[in-house]
């Protein structure tokens, strides 16, 4: 059996121990940045998804262009159903509005 | 049990930071984030698409990361020729500083967060164009043609030709012609970029064994390449003109770089560079057209990210 035993050019022990302690030291801080990262990211782009319109968090894309239409569609509908609740209910309002008798001052 | 006294082929030495740095091929990687940068805010001013900053950031930071991480591969398995070449015998690996499996240990991990981050912050044809451009170069040019082919550089120039196609897709999801040009631009620029400096260390690459093409069809033949590749390059530098992505910043500015780049190709290709007479002179010139091409480059860039990112793009068609 054939040991190696270190010569006077290797570092020395306390030395290495010093440097491994700081690469340790970077290591978690690397994975602390993947970390807060992907939080950052995924909090970003939940944020600017439209989960309602079919979109997707991590695909942006459609594997089959009918069902991308549907989804566009949908969108579509739902849209302009919101538009048309909205108006209803302006509508309604300004009505009220217009039925509510004026209190002028004493 | 017998005790020897033996000394290790590099003795190995304490690793700094900078010896992590280094195994990123951080010149490589400013470029490859330059052009990543342009293609994003090229497609942002061509499409009118916006992306969000913190994604656009984290996009561009994956690009870093996995040049990087191709670099870590690359040192890794090229740690035997690094070691015979001087230029490159004081890397981290052939220097003793890092491990050899420790490099490659870095460039996986950093491949796959890289693809990972990209995929989180854009989209699926981004990431997997990354881990294409990764695997490319990683794997396809370094330990497929590099040792096998003089056509090493030009096949393998599709790696760094990337970039700007990835920073598209970031954006937009899609690959327009647009963004193919870019591509292009990059391809055809690398073989002339990459041959005048190897016009200078063709020694270097003959000792090591590596087949660039001075070492396999010598100096002239080279020389003639150089200037057949920058003739090529010429037009297709030029091309943003035609489809509209560049406007008059950009021509201004590609005329100019583009008439300077065949001035250099024809000067070395009418000079003795990487001959075994040749003189200083020749170094000089060889390294001088070596230094243009990375001006142009970022040059070309530099005037789409410009026009497109400062709203200063003026179409040619309209004036």
């Amino acid at each position: 059996m054939v040991d190696t035993v270190p010569t006077a050019d290797a570092p020395d022990a306390s030395l290495q121990l010093k440097a491994q302690k700081r690469r340790n030291l970077w290591l978690a801080l690397a994975l602390v940045a993947f970390v807060v990262t992907v939080g950052v990211t995924t909090a970003v782009r939940i944020q600017e998804t439209d989960f309602s319109g079919g979109d997707r968090l991590y695909f942006s894309g459609y594997l089959d262009e009918v069902e991308k239409e549907q989804a566009d569609r949908k969108a579509a509908e739902r849209y302009e159903a919101m538009r048309a609740e909205e108006a209803t209910q302006a509508q309604v309002e300004s009505i009220e509005t217009a039925e509510t008798p004026e209190t002028g001052d004493e | 049990m017998s005790v020897e006294m033996t000394a290790e082929p590099a003795t190995p030495k304490l690793a700094t930071a900078g010896d992590y740095v280094q195994l990123l091929k951080p010149r490589i990687m400013m470029l490859v984030v330059f052009t990543a940068l342009a293609g994003l805010v090229a497609a942002v001013g061509v499409t009118g698409q916006e992306i969000n900053l913190v994604l656009a950031t984290v996009a561009i930071l994956s690009v870093a990361l996995g040049s990087g991480a191709a670099g870590a591969i690359n040192m890794w398995y090229d740690a035997d020729i690094d070691a015979i070449m001087t230029r490159t015998s004081t890397r981290p690996i052939p220097s003793g500083a890092v491990p050899k499996d420790e490099a490659l240990t870095m460039g996986l991990i950093m491949s796959a967060v890289s693809v990972l981050l990209m995929w989180i912050a854009s989209n699926v044809l981004a990431a997997g164009l990354l881990a294409l451009s990764i695997a490319y170069y990683g794997w396809f040019y370094t330990m497929v043609l590099k040792r096998r082919t003089a056509q090493n550089i030009v096949i393998g120039g599709a790696a760094g030709a990337f970039p700007p196609v990835i920073g598209w897709a970031a954006v937009t999801g899609t690959t327009p012609l647009d963004a193919w040009i870019l591509f292009a631009i990059i391809f055809f620029w690398t073989p002339p970029h990459f041959w005048a400096l190897s016009l200078v260390a063709h020694k270097e690459y003959a000792k090591a064994g590596v087949p660039m093409l001075p070492v396999t069809n010598g100096a002239k033949a080279t020389r003639n390449q150089i200037l057949i590749y920058t003739l090529i390059l010429a037009p297709i530098g030029l091309a943003p003109l035609l489809t509209g992505l560049g406007g008059w910043v950009y021509g201004a500015v590609g005329v100019a770089l583009t008439l300077g780049f065949i001035y250099f190709a024809a000067k070395v290709w009418r000079s003795e560079a990487g001959e075994a007479d040749a003189g200083d002179a020749e170094r000089k010139l060889a390294m001088g057209m070596f230094a243009f091409s990375i001006f142009y480059l970022f040059g070309l860039f530099a005037a789409l990210i410009i026009e497109r990112g400062f709203g200063l793009y003026f179409p040619l068609g309209g004036l």
